[in-house]
Protein backbone atom coordinates (compact mmCIF):
# COMPACT_ATOMS: atom_id res chain seq x y z
CA UNK A 1 0.00 0.00 0.00
CA UNK A 2 1.41 3.29 -0.71
CA UNK A 3 0.66 7.30 -0.87
CA UNK A 4 -2.97 6.59 -2.88
CA UNK A 5 -5.96 8.66 -3.28
CA UNK A 6 -9.34 7.54 -1.89
CA UNK A 7 -10.65 6.64 -5.12
CA UNK A 8 -7.62 4.70 -6.09
CA UNK A 9 -7.74 2.45 -3.15
CA UNK A 10 -9.55 -0.93 -3.77
CA UNK A 11 -12.29 -2.01 -1.50
CA UNK A 12 -9.77 -4.09 0.17
CA UNK A 13 -7.31 -1.44 0.60
CA UNK A 14 -10.10 0.85 2.02
CA UNK A 15 -11.14 -1.83 4.54
CA UNK A 16 -7.78 -2.89 5.48
CA UNK A 17 -8.16 -6.14 4.22
CA UNK A 18 -7.16 -9.27 2.57
CA UNK A 19 -8.86 -9.72 -0.98
CA UNK A 20 -9.52 -13.36 0.33
CA UNK A 21 -10.98 -11.67 3.64
CA UNK A 22 -14.04 -13.71 4.96
CA UNK A 23 -17.53 -11.88 5.50
CA UNK A 24 -16.69 -11.71 9.71
CA UNK A 25 -13.40 -10.13 8.80
CA UNK A 26 -15.12 -7.73 6.65
CA UNK A 27 -17.78 -7.01 8.91
CA UNK A 28 -15.03 -6.29 11.80
CA UNK A 29 -13.11 -3.96 9.45
CA UNK A 30 -16.52 -2.20 8.42
CA UNK A 31 -16.71 -1.42 12.28
CA UNK A 32 -13.45 -0.61 12.78
CA UNK A 33 -13.40 1.74 9.81
CA UNK A 34 -16.75 3.62 10.81
CA UNK A 35 -15.67 4.21 14.47
CA UNK A 36 -12.61 5.49 13.13
CA UNK A 37 -13.78 7.84 10.13
CA UNK A 38 -16.42 9.74 10.91
CA UNK A 39 -16.27 13.90 11.42
CA UNK A 40 -16.30 13.56 15.04
CA UNK A 41 -13.20 11.28 15.89
CA UNK A 42 -10.52 12.47 17.57
CA UNK A 43 -8.16 10.40 15.41
CA UNK A 44 -9.01 11.96 11.86
CA UNK A 45 -10.31 15.39 12.71
CA UNK A 46 -7.19 16.78 12.63
CA UNK A 47 -5.71 14.80 9.96
CA UNK A 48 -8.67 14.97 7.72
CA UNK A 49 -10.76 17.98 6.06
CA UNK A 50 -14.04 17.28 6.57
CA UNK A 51 -14.79 16.98 2.65
CA UNK A 52 -12.13 13.97 3.02
CA UNK A 53 -13.58 11.96 5.53
CA UNK A 54 -17.07 12.40 4.11
CA UNK A 55 -15.15 10.18 1.08
CA UNK A 56 -13.71 8.18 3.16
CA UNK A 57 -16.85 7.42 5.22
CA UNK A 58 -19.46 7.09 1.54
CA UNK A 59 -16.57 4.62 0.37
CA UNK A 60 -16.48 2.47 3.44
CA UNK A 61 -19.87 2.20 3.39
CA UNK A 62 -19.69 1.39 -1.09
CA UNK A 63 -17.05 -1.11 -0.07
CA UNK A 64 -19.06 -2.81 2.50
CA UNK A 65 -21.86 -3.10 0.66
CA UNK A 66 -19.98 -4.36 -2.58
CA UNK A 67 -18.22 -6.99 -0.62
CA UNK A 68 -20.56 -8.54 1.70
CA UNK A 69 -22.65 -9.15 -1.32
CA UNK A 70 -21.09 -12.54 -3.08
CA UNK A 71 -22.31 -11.21 -6.25
CA UNK A 72 -21.31 -7.93 -6.21
CA UNK A 73 -17.90 -8.95 -4.60
CA UNK A 74 -17.50 -11.27 -7.74
CA UNK A 75 -18.19 -8.89 -10.26
CA UNK A 76 -15.85 -6.13 -8.56
CA UNK A 77 -12.95 -8.51 -8.04
CA UNK A 78 -13.65 -9.84 -11.53
CA UNK A 79 -13.50 -5.95 -12.86
CA UNK A 80 -10.64 -5.19 -10.72
CA UNK A 81 -8.07 -7.40 -11.40
CA UNK A 82 -8.92 -7.20 -15.00
CA UNK A 83 -7.51 -3.14 -14.13
CA UNK A 84 -4.60 -4.29 -12.62
CA UNK A 85 -3.81 -6.93 -15.03
CA UNK A 86 -4.03 -4.90 -17.91
CA UNK A 87 -2.10 -2.16 -19.32
CA UNK A 88 -2.60 1.12 -17.04
CA UNK A 89 -5.43 1.49 -14.94
CA UNK A 90 -7.14 4.35 -17.13
CA UNK A 91 -10.85 5.22 -17.48
CA UNK A 92 -12.12 2.84 -20.28
CA UNK A 93 -12.02 -0.52 -18.02
CA UNK A 94 -13.18 1.34 -14.96
CA UNK A 95 -15.81 2.23 -16.87
CA UNK A 96 -16.44 -0.78 -18.12
CA UNK A 97 -16.75 -2.20 -14.10
CA UNK A 98 -19.12 0.12 -12.97
CA UNK A 99 -21.14 -0.18 -15.68
CA UNK A 100 -20.87 -3.76 -15.13
CA UNK A 101 -22.24 -3.41 -11.58
CA UNK A 102 -25.13 -1.51 -11.96
CA UNK A 103 -27.90 -3.41 -12.34
CA UNK A 104 -27.03 -5.80 -9.37
CA UNK A 105 -26.24 -2.62 -7.61
CA UNK A 106 -30.31 -1.45 -8.00
CA UNK A 107 -31.47 -5.18 -7.47
CA UNK A 108 -29.48 -5.04 -3.98
CA UNK A 109 -30.92 -1.30 -2.94
CA UNK A 110 -34.25 -3.44 -3.05
CA UNK A 111 -33.36 -5.17 -0.53
CA UNK A 112 -32.72 -1.90 1.16
CA UNK A 113 -30.11 -2.54 4.39
CA UNK A 114 -29.63 0.24 6.54
CA UNK A 115 -28.13 -0.85 10.17
CA UNK A 116 -25.28 2.20 9.96
CA UNK A 117 -27.91 4.57 11.66
CA UNK A 118 -29.21 1.48 13.94
CA UNK A 119 -27.70 0.11 17.15
CA UNK A 120 -27.90 -3.19 17.86
CA UNK A 121 -31.19 -4.95 18.92
CA UNK A 122 -32.70 -8.43 17.84
CA UNK A 123 -33.57 -7.21 14.18
CA UNK A 124 -30.48 -5.75 13.20
CA UNK A 125 -28.60 -8.51 14.58
CA UNK A 126 -30.63 -10.79 12.11
CA UNK A 127 -30.20 -8.45 9.70
CA UNK A 128 -26.46 -8.69 10.34
CA UNK A 129 -26.42 -12.64 10.57
CA UNK A 130 -28.26 -12.96 6.88
CA UNK A 131 -26.31 -10.79 5.31
CA UNK A 132 -22.96 -13.07 5.88
CA UNK A 133 -25.58 -15.36 4.97
CA UNK A 134 -24.87 -17.80 8.05
CA UNK A 135 -27.40 -19.77 9.35
CA UNK A 136 -28.81 -19.62 13.03
CA UNK A 137 -28.16 -23.35 13.45
CA UNK A 138 -24.17 -22.96 12.64
CA UNK A 139 -23.72 -20.20 15.23
CA UNK A 140 -25.70 -22.29 17.56
CA UNK A 141 -22.95 -25.49 17.50
CA UNK A 142 -20.27 -23.38 16.62
CA UNK A 143 -20.90 -21.30 20.23
CA UNK A 144 -22.78 -23.68 21.79
CA UNK A 145 -25.56 -22.04 22.56
CA UNK A 146 -29.04 -23.17 22.54
CA UNK A 147 -30.65 -22.10 19.22
CA UNK A 148 -33.56 -21.43 20.83
CA UNK A 149 -31.96 -18.59 22.85
CA UNK A 150 -30.55 -17.57 19.91
CA UNK A 151 -33.65 -17.45 18.25
CA UNK A 152 -35.47 -15.12 21.15
CA UNK A 153 -32.63 -12.89 21.13
CA UNK A 154 -33.01 -12.58 16.99
CA UNK A 155 -36.78 -11.93 18.19
CA UNK A 156 -36.40 -9.88 20.57
CA UNK A 157 -39.03 -12.21 22.77
CA UNK A 158 -37.25 -10.63 26.16
CA UNK A 159 -39.33 -12.08 28.30
CA UNK A 160 -38.50 -15.95 27.58
CA UNK A 161 -35.05 -14.77 27.79
CA UNK A 162 -32.65 -15.95 30.39
CA UNK A 163 -31.00 -13.98 33.52
CA UNK A 164 -29.36 -10.84 32.66
CA UNK A 165 -26.05 -12.34 34.21
CA UNK A 166 -26.72 -15.60 31.22
CA UNK A 167 -28.01 -13.48 28.53
CA UNK A 168 -24.94 -11.11 28.85
CA UNK A 169 -22.51 -13.85 28.27
CA UNK A 170 -25.00 -15.53 25.32
CA UNK A 171 -24.78 -11.93 23.70
CA UNK A 172 -21.06 -11.90 24.09
CA UNK A 173 -20.64 -15.25 22.26
CA UNK A 174 -22.82 -14.52 19.75
CA UNK A 175 -21.57 -11.06 19.05
CA UNK A 176 -18.34 -12.60 18.18
CA UNK A 177 -19.27 -15.09 16.28
CA UNK A 178 -20.75 -12.33 13.65
CA UNK A 179 -17.52 -10.46 13.97
CA UNK A 180 -19.51 -7.71 16.53
CA UNK A 181 -17.56 -5.46 19.23
CA UNK A 182 -19.66 -7.64 22.17
CA UNK A 183 -19.31 -4.91 24.25
CA UNK A 184 -21.37 -2.18 22.30
CA UNK A 185 -23.94 -5.01 21.18
CA UNK A 186 -24.61 -5.53 25.00
CA UNK A 187 -24.90 -2.25 25.94
CA UNK A 188 -27.34 -1.79 23.29
CA UNK A 189 -29.23 -4.52 23.38
CA UNK A 190 -29.68 -4.02 26.56
CA UNK A 191 -30.92 -0.62 26.74
CA UNK A 192 -33.11 -1.46 24.11
CA UNK A 193 -34.46 -4.17 26.26
CA UNK A 194 -34.78 -2.03 29.11
CA UNK A 195 -36.92 0.41 26.77
CA UNK A 196 -38.98 -1.76 25.48
CA UNK A 197 -40.03 -2.94 29.13
CA UNK A 198 -41.01 0.41 29.95
CA UNK A 199 -43.56 0.91 27.14
CA UNK B 1 19.56 -0.80 19.02
CA UNK B 2 18.28 2.69 19.13
CA UNK B 3 15.08 3.45 20.62
CA UNK B 4 13.43 6.83 20.65
CA UNK B 5 10.63 7.57 22.61
CA UNK B 6 9.05 11.70 21.41
CA UNK B 7 6.39 13.44 19.63
CA UNK B 8 3.31 14.31 21.32
CA UNK B 9 2.69 16.64 24.25
CA UNK B 10 4.24 17.47 27.46
CA UNK B 11 2.58 15.30 30.14
CA UNK B 12 1.69 12.33 27.97
CA UNK B 13 4.09 10.14 30.27
CA UNK B 14 7.10 10.07 27.61
CA UNK B 15 9.54 9.43 30.65
CA UNK B 16 7.93 7.94 32.66
CA UNK B 17 7.47 5.08 29.92
CA UNK B 18 11.20 5.21 28.64
CA UNK B 19 12.45 4.88 32.30
CA UNK B 20 10.27 2.34 33.31
CA UNK B 21 10.76 0.07 30.04
CA UNK B 22 14.29 0.96 30.67
CA UNK B 23 14.36 -1.02 34.12
CA UNK B 24 12.18 -3.83 32.52
CA UNK B 25 14.33 -4.48 29.80
CA UNK B 26 17.54 -4.67 32.16
CA UNK B 27 15.68 -7.10 33.82
CA UNK B 28 15.31 -9.13 31.17
CA UNK B 29 18.79 -9.09 30.99
CA UNK B 30 19.45 -6.65 28.34
CA UNK B 31 21.87 -4.41 28.86
CA UNK B 32 20.20 -0.92 28.82
CA UNK B 33 21.57 2.76 28.37
CA UNK B 34 18.76 5.33 29.32
CA UNK B 35 19.38 9.04 27.71
CA UNK B 36 17.81 12.11 28.58
CA UNK B 37 17.69 14.35 25.62
CA UNK B 38 14.45 16.10 27.02
CA UNK B 39 15.12 19.84 26.04
CA UNK B 40 12.15 21.08 28.10
CA UNK B 41 13.10 18.97 31.32
CA UNK B 42 15.30 16.57 31.74
CA UNK B 43 14.30 14.06 34.79
CA UNK B 44 14.81 10.93 33.39
CA UNK B 45 16.93 10.79 37.21
CA UNK B 46 13.91 11.27 39.11
CA UNK B 47 12.09 7.84 37.83
CA UNK B 48 14.97 6.20 38.75
CA UNK B 49 15.24 7.82 42.54
CA UNK B 50 18.69 9.20 41.23
CA UNK B 51 19.78 12.75 42.89
CA UNK B 52 20.33 15.38 39.62
CA UNK B 53 23.79 13.94 38.54
CA UNK B 54 26.88 15.73 38.78
CA UNK B 55 27.70 14.67 35.37
CA UNK B 56 26.40 14.83 32.09
CA UNK B 57 27.26 14.66 28.37
CA UNK B 58 27.95 18.51 28.07
CA UNK B 59 31.32 18.01 30.52
CA UNK B 60 32.30 15.27 27.60
CA UNK B 61 31.54 17.70 24.67
CA UNK B 62 33.16 20.47 26.66
CA UNK B 63 36.10 18.01 26.89
CA UNK B 64 36.19 18.40 31.19
CA UNK B 65 36.06 14.86 31.44
CA UNK B 66 38.48 12.43 28.98
CA UNK B 67 35.95 9.82 27.97
CA UNK B 68 32.25 9.31 27.36
CA UNK B 69 32.33 6.14 29.64
CA UNK B 70 32.93 8.68 32.81
CA UNK B 71 29.85 10.53 32.63
CA UNK B 72 27.71 7.41 32.35
CA UNK B 73 25.69 7.03 35.68
CA UNK B 74 25.07 3.79 37.15
CA UNK B 75 21.69 2.80 38.53
CA UNK B 76 20.40 0.77 41.43
CA UNK B 77 19.64 -1.87 38.97
CA UNK B 78 21.54 -4.00 37.29
CA UNK B 79 22.24 -3.66 33.38
CA UNK B 80 20.72 -0.50 33.40
CA UNK B 81 22.54 3.13 33.56
CA UNK B 82 21.69 6.57 32.61
CA UNK B 83 23.01 9.30 30.49
CA UNK B 84 21.82 12.37 30.73
CA UNK B 85 22.66 15.98 29.27
CA UNK B 86 21.86 14.77 25.61
CA UNK B 87 19.89 17.75 25.07
CA UNK B 88 22.87 19.47 24.56
CA UNK B 89 23.29 17.09 21.74
CA UNK B 90 20.13 18.31 20.46
CA UNK B 91 20.54 22.18 20.94
CA UNK B 92 24.13 22.71 20.22
CA UNK B 93 24.55 19.87 17.09
CA UNK B 94 22.14 21.54 14.99
CA UNK B 95 24.88 23.20 12.76
CA UNK B 96 27.30 20.77 13.11
CA UNK B 97 25.90 17.36 11.81
CA UNK B 98 29.49 16.08 11.62
CA UNK B 99 29.44 16.13 15.66
CA UNK B 100 26.23 15.02 16.00
CA UNK B 101 27.03 12.17 14.19
CA UNK B 102 30.08 11.38 15.69
CA UNK B 103 28.60 11.71 19.19
CA UNK B 104 25.78 9.25 18.30
CA UNK B 105 28.37 6.79 17.44
CA UNK B 106 30.69 7.11 20.37
CA UNK B 107 27.14 6.63 22.63
CA UNK B 108 26.57 3.82 20.50
CA UNK B 109 30.00 2.34 20.81
CA UNK B 110 29.82 2.24 24.82
CA UNK B 111 28.53 -1.17 26.21
CA UNK B 112 25.23 -1.25 26.01
CA UNK B 113 22.70 -3.68 23.76
CA UNK B 114 19.67 -0.96 23.90
CA UNK B 115 19.47 2.43 23.99
CA UNK B 116 16.05 4.37 24.73
CA UNK B 117 16.51 7.92 24.42
CA UNK B 118 13.81 9.96 25.65
CA UNK B 119 13.10 12.83 23.63
CA UNK B 120 10.78 15.13 25.09
CA UNK B 121 7.93 17.04 23.69
CA UNK B 122 9.90 18.76 21.16
CA UNK B 123 9.19 19.48 17.42
CA UNK B 124 13.04 20.68 16.01
CA UNK B 125 14.85 19.36 13.11
CA UNK B 126 17.33 17.76 15.50
CA UNK B 127 14.86 16.11 17.69
CA UNK B 128 12.99 14.81 14.06
CA UNK B 129 16.44 13.46 12.93
CA UNK B 130 17.01 11.85 16.24
CA UNK B 131 14.05 10.35 16.05
CA UNK B 132 14.37 9.48 12.05
CA UNK B 133 17.87 8.44 12.57
CA UNK B 134 17.21 5.74 15.25
CA UNK B 135 16.35 2.17 14.59
CA UNK B 136 12.67 2.49 15.95
CA UNK B 137 10.85 5.83 16.92
CA UNK B 138 8.15 5.62 19.53
CA UNK B 139 5.75 7.94 20.07
CA UNK B 140 3.74 7.86 23.30
CA UNK B 141 0.03 9.84 22.95
CA UNK B 142 -2.57 9.65 25.38
CA UNK B 143 -6.49 9.27 24.12
CA UNK B 144 -7.32 13.14 24.20
CA UNK B 145 -7.62 15.15 20.63
CA UNK B 146 -4.94 17.74 22.33
CA UNK B 147 -2.54 15.16 22.30
CA UNK B 148 -3.21 13.69 19.31
CA UNK B 149 -3.24 16.67 17.14
CA UNK B 150 0.37 17.09 18.55
CA UNK B 151 1.15 13.83 17.48
CA UNK B 152 0.13 13.75 13.94
CA UNK B 153 1.87 17.56 14.08
CA UNK B 154 5.18 15.61 14.89
CA UNK B 155 4.59 12.82 12.60
CA UNK B 156 3.91 15.13 9.67
CA UNK B 157 7.07 17.31 10.64
CA UNK B 158 9.42 14.26 10.73
CA UNK B 159 7.31 12.38 7.50
CA UNK B 160 8.74 15.29 5.22
CA UNK B 161 11.61 15.62 6.70
CA UNK B 162 12.43 11.88 6.20
CA UNK B 163 11.20 12.52 2.34
CA UNK B 164 13.55 15.23 2.21
CA UNK B 165 16.76 13.54 2.89
CA UNK B 166 15.70 11.45 0.41
CA UNK B 167 14.64 12.84 -2.91
CA UNK B 168 17.57 14.62 -5.61
CA UNK B 169 15.77 17.60 -7.07
CA UNK B 170 16.09 20.39 -5.54
CA UNK B 171 12.53 21.68 -7.11
CA UNK B 172 11.29 18.26 -5.21
CA UNK B 173 13.26 19.67 -1.86
CA UNK B 174 11.29 23.05 -1.94
CA UNK B 175 7.76 21.45 -2.79
CA UNK B 176 7.99 19.56 0.35
CA UNK B 177 8.28 23.12 2.41
CA UNK B 178 5.24 24.40 0.49
CA UNK B 179 3.60 20.95 1.42
CA UNK B 180 4.42 21.18 5.26
CA UNK B 181 1.93 24.53 4.77
CA UNK B 182 -1.26 23.85 4.79
CA UNK B 183 -2.06 27.19 3.07
CA UNK B 184 0.39 26.24 0.18
CA UNK B 185 -0.64 27.85 -3.15
CA UNK B 186 0.04 24.74 -4.66
CA UNK B 187 -3.19 23.09 -3.49
CA UNK B 188 -1.21 20.23 -1.64
CA UNK B 189 -3.37 19.22 1.28
CA UNK B 190 -2.18 15.85 1.47
CA UNK B 191 0.77 13.33 0.91
CA UNK B 192 -1.53 11.99 -1.90
CA UNK B 193 -1.84 15.54 -3.35
CA UNK B 194 2.08 15.77 -2.81
CA UNK B 195 2.92 12.71 -4.77
CA UNK B 196 0.76 14.02 -7.83
CA UNK B 197 2.85 17.38 -7.19
CA UNK B 198 6.15 15.73 -7.28
CA UNK B 199 5.24 13.16 -9.94
CA UNK B 200 5.00 15.92 -12.41
CA UNK B 201 8.52 17.21 -11.10
CA UNK B 202 10.34 13.85 -11.65
CA UNK B 203 9.24 10.28 -11.60
CA UNK B 204 12.31 8.84 -9.92
CA UNK B 205 11.47 11.44 -6.70
CA UNK B 206 8.19 10.25 -6.99
CA UNK B 207 9.31 6.57 -6.44
CA UNK B 208 11.95 7.53 -3.63
CA UNK B 209 8.64 9.42 -1.97
CA UNK B 210 6.37 6.16 -1.98
CA UNK B 211 9.21 3.82 -0.64
CA UNK B 212 10.10 5.80 1.85
CA UNK B 213 6.79 5.84 3.02
CA UNK B 214 6.35 2.39 3.13
CA UNK B 215 9.66 2.04 4.99
CA UNK B 216 8.59 4.36 7.63
CA UNK B 217 7.26 2.32 10.66
CA UNK B 218 7.09 4.81 13.54
CA UNK B 219 5.93 2.69 17.04
CA UNK B 220 2.60 3.95 19.12
CA UNK B 221 1.98 3.47 22.47
CA UNK B 222 -1.43 4.60 23.69
CA UNK B 223 -0.96 5.70 27.82
CA UNK B 224 -3.35 6.45 30.19
CA UNK B 225 -6.14 4.78 28.59
CA UNK B 226 -9.18 4.07 30.55
CA UNK B 227 -11.46 2.20 28.59
CA UNK B 228 -11.75 -0.21 26.02
CA UNK B 229 -12.84 2.99 23.48
CA UNK B 230 -9.76 4.32 24.35
CA UNK B 231 -7.33 1.41 23.52
CA UNK B 232 -9.12 1.55 20.29
CA UNK B 233 -8.26 4.85 19.24
CA UNK B 234 -4.99 3.52 19.04
CA UNK B 235 -6.28 0.99 16.00
CA UNK B 236 -7.83 4.21 14.71
CA UNK B 237 -4.96 6.22 14.53
CA UNK B 238 -3.03 3.60 12.98
CA UNK B 239 -5.95 3.68 9.89
CA UNK B 240 -5.72 6.87 9.84
CA UNK B 241 -2.40 6.99 9.21
CA UNK B 242 -2.15 4.42 6.57
CA UNK B 243 -5.23 6.08 4.71
CA UNK B 244 -3.14 9.51 4.96
CA UNK B 245 0.53 9.11 4.77
CA UNK B 246 0.52 5.28 3.61
CA UNK B 247 2.70 4.35 6.56
CA UNK B 248 2.29 1.72 8.91
CA UNK B 249 2.53 2.78 12.19
CA UNK B 250 3.08 0.16 14.42
CA UNK B 251 0.53 -0.07 17.84
CA UNK B 252 3.27 -1.49 19.98
CA UNK B 253 0.41 -1.29 23.28
CA UNK B 254 -1.31 0.94 25.63
CA UNK B 255 -0.89 1.35 29.44
CA UNK B 256 -3.89 1.87 31.71
CA UNK B 257 -4.58 5.39 33.40
CA UNK B 258 -3.47 3.95 37.25
CA UNK B 259 -3.45 6.00 40.33
CA UNK B 260 -0.38 3.78 41.39
CA UNK B 261 1.78 5.73 38.24
CA UNK B 262 1.69 9.25 39.93
CA UNK B 263 2.33 7.31 43.51
CA UNK B 264 5.56 6.01 42.22
CA UNK B 265 6.53 8.90 41.01
CA UNK B 266 6.13 10.75 44.40
CA UNK B 267 8.06 7.99 45.64
CA UNK B 268 10.92 7.71 42.88
CA UNK B 269 10.82 4.83 42.26
CA UNK B 270 9.92 2.93 38.73
CA UNK B 271 6.41 1.64 39.02
CA UNK B 272 7.62 -1.78 37.64
CA UNK B 273 9.95 -1.81 40.81
CA UNK B 274 7.79 -0.39 43.67
CA UNK B 275 4.33 -1.77 42.66
CA UNK B 276 5.07 -4.59 39.39
CA UNK B 277 1.45 -5.80 39.65
CA UNK B 278 -0.15 -2.92 39.42
CA UNK B 279 -2.01 -2.38 36.23
CA UNK B 280 0.06 0.00 34.53
CA UNK B 281 3.35 -2.31 35.63
CA UNK B 282 1.79 -5.02 33.42
CA UNK B 283 1.20 -2.96 30.77
CA UNK B 284 4.64 -1.54 30.48
CA UNK B 285 6.20 -4.89 30.76
CA UNK B 286 3.96 -6.11 28.16
CA UNK B 287 5.35 -3.18 25.71
CA UNK B 288 8.88 -4.51 27.02
CA UNK B 289 8.79 -7.87 26.32
CA UNK B 290 7.40 -6.61 22.75
CA UNK B 291 10.60 -4.75 22.36
CA UNK B 292 13.21 -7.21 23.67
CA UNK B 293 11.43 -9.71 21.02
CA UNK B 294 12.80 -7.28 18.42
CA UNK B 295 15.73 -6.43 19.76
CA UNK B 296 16.36 -10.33 19.52
CA UNK B 297 15.01 -10.52 16.21
CA UNK B 298 17.55 -7.98 15.28
CA UNK B 299 20.50 -9.73 16.28
CA UNK B 300 19.48 -12.63 14.73
CA UNK B 301 19.21 -10.72 11.34
CA UNK B 302 22.93 -8.97 12.47
CA UNK B 303 24.26 -12.83 12.60
CA UNK B 304 22.87 -14.36 9.20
Amino acid sequence: MSIKGIKDQTYYEILEISPTATAKEIQRAYEHAKETFHPDSVAVYSLFSEEEVKEIEVTVEEAYRVLMDEALRRNYNQSHFQMVGGQPPENPSEAQGVSREQPSLLSFTGLSFNIEEEFYHGKTLKQVRERMGVELQTISKEIKINIKILEWIEEEAFEKLPALVYLKGFLKSYARSLGLDSQKVIEEYLRFMEESKKK
Amino acid sequence: MIWTIGGGKGGSGKSFIAANLGVCLSKLGIRVMLVDADLGGANLHTFLGISPPALSLSDFIKKRVSHLREVLIPTAIPNLQLLTGAQDLLNAADAKSVQKQKLVRSIQSLDSDTILVDLGAGNSLSVLDFFLMSDGGILVVTPEPTSIENTYRFLKSAFYRRLKHSVFSSSVKALIDDAMDRKNEMGIQNPHDFVQAVRRIDEGDAQRVIEEAETFHPNLILNQVRSKKDIEIGFSIRSACLKYFGIHLHYLGYVVYDQEVSHSIRRRRPLVLENSRSRAAQCVMEIASKLANSHSMAIRDEEA
